[in-house]
């Protein structure tokens, strides 16, 4: 079992837990971020990258995906540990020791402080309507390496960036692929949706894959379309990207107050009704809590420097300011 | 501040927005769907892609339409007709599946 040491976890690696890597780092902390996603920034990066945010302090614009950049560039100069596509289970604290977390894929984390800035919850992807019990034996709801889908025959099923993206990937690589999407409109990136087009994986719109068959893996599927019936083809791969649903999910167990079912209390030190574990950004709840990344920035800051004085009680609660210690090679100011 | 879908989208559903929705929260009536504005996270990912423009924030449901942000409300909180509980909270459309009923307004509405 992999373990990793470090004075805070911070679960969850949108822009709060991000921003709380920054300032845990700045405060001397070895930190590590954990986050079902397998890449950093959260709903940001997940639901709307292109977007452009206009309520960042000292942005007048910025891309969703740029702030997220910034974000990692401005923690990674003190290399916190990251643990991305793997989703924290339990929480625990054995009599007299330092507070465990482990992970879905079986990851233990040691840490004296938890930060929890999980936003909605871990994001799980929506499952195919048919055929789920071929997870893992011919489908899957990700594709982390293209190698595995060398000469295959691919359905890939969705109409987002993800479905187009994965499909064009996959184009090269496997026999054929084939796309097919309920609708006849896309949701992916115009630009994506016409290389799409013109590529040679086989669009297929209006239709949904309607059964998944084979004896120990998958070998065919059935589409049915709005124009062409019921047909059945060959597939020894079906990879559904349906986007994502979050909910709190195991946080719920970890024994810390919960308020609507879908938020954490925190007192005005961000800290939870659990000892040593904090919380920031939209998953808190208090009396005029507004739901903001403006608000989730502040209250990273306030937790990461209260973790700071409960994990070393000689400790400072003020920082000190961050102008009074440069990155060694900071840029100057033109 | 919730989003909210309006008359068009009556004996359409085209359920793209139950696609999109992260949370879950977009329950389908019989001839309309609901947002429940007590799951609903103002994320906005439903809005665009409905192929009727049913969907807007709250505060922004034209003038003719305002009734509907109170009636989404209605649909999870009081009886439907033929029903003994309201939907409530249930935590996601995927779980309790379609809810079959609409509200009194939606039931009564006139198709164009």
């Amino acid at each position: 079992m992999s373990v990793t040491e470090c004075d805070l976890l911070i679960v969850g690696a949108g822009p709060v837990g991000l921003y709380a890597a920054y300032y845990a780092g700045f405060r001397g902390l070895r930190t590590a971020l954990l986050d079902s996603l397998p890449e950093a920034g959260g709903q940001v990066t997940a639901m709307y990258p292109e977007k452009p945010i206009y309520d960042i302090a000292g942005f007048p614009v910025v891309r969703g995906r740029d702030l997220v950049a910034r974000l990692v560039e401005q923690a990674g100069r003190f290399s916190p540990a990251y643990l991305l596509a793997d989703p924290a289970r339990t929480l625990s604290r054995p009599p007299g020791g330092r507070i465990e977390v482990v992970t879905g894929s079986g990851a233990l984390v040691r840490c004296d402080a938890v930060l929890i800035s999980g936003g909605i919850g871990t994001f799980t992807p929506r499952p195919l309507p048919v055929g789920s019990q071929w997870l893992g034996r011919g489908l899957s709801y990700f594709v982390p390496a293209l190698d595995a889908y060398a000469g295959l025959d691919v359905v890939v099923v969705g109409g987002g960036d993800s479905a187009c993206d994965w499909a064009l990937s996959l184009e090269p690589v496997a026999r054929s692929v084939t796309l097919v999407h309920r609708r006849a409109v896309f949701r992916a990136h115009e630009y994506t949706v016409s290389q799409l087009m013109a590529s040679t994986v086989e669009v297929i719109t209006d239709a949904e894959v309607t059964a998944v068959s084979g004896r120990d893996r998958v070998s065919s599927v059935e589409i049915t379309g709005q124009r062409h019936g019921a047909s059945v083809r060959p597939a020894q791969a079906v990879i559904a990207a349906l986007g994502f649903t979050a909910n709190l999910g195991p946080i719920r167990e970890w024994g810390i107050d919960i308020v609507s079912n879908r938020y954490i209390a925190v007192d005005t030190t961000m800290a939870t009704s659990v000892r040593g574990v904090f919380a920031a950004g939209d998953i808190t709840d208090y009396r005029g809590k507004v739901r903001l990344i403006s608000v989730g920035f502040g209250e990273a800051a306030t937790a990461v420097n209260n973790a700071a004085v409960l994990i070393s009680p000689d400790e400072q609660l003020f920082p000190g300011h961050s102008s009074d210690a440069p990155p060694p090679a900071a840029p100057v100011a033109v | 501040m919730p989003y909210v879908i309006a008359s068009a989208c009556i004996d359409v559903t085209d359920k793209s927005c139950i696609e999109e929705c992260p949370v879950d929260c977009i329950y389908e009536g019989a001839r309309k769907l609901y947002i429940n504005p007590g799951e609903c996270i103002d994320c906005g990912a439903c809005e665009p892609v409905c192929p009727v423009e049913a969907i807007s924030q709250d505060r922004r449901v034209p003038g003719d339409q305002q009734e509907f942000v109170a009636d989404n409300a209605r649909f999870f909180s009081v009886p439907l007709p033929g029903r003994d509980e309201p939907p409530g909270n249930a935590g996601g459309s995927a779980e309790t599946g379609a809810i079959g009923v609409d509200t009194e307004l939606v039931a009564a509405w006139e198709a164009d």
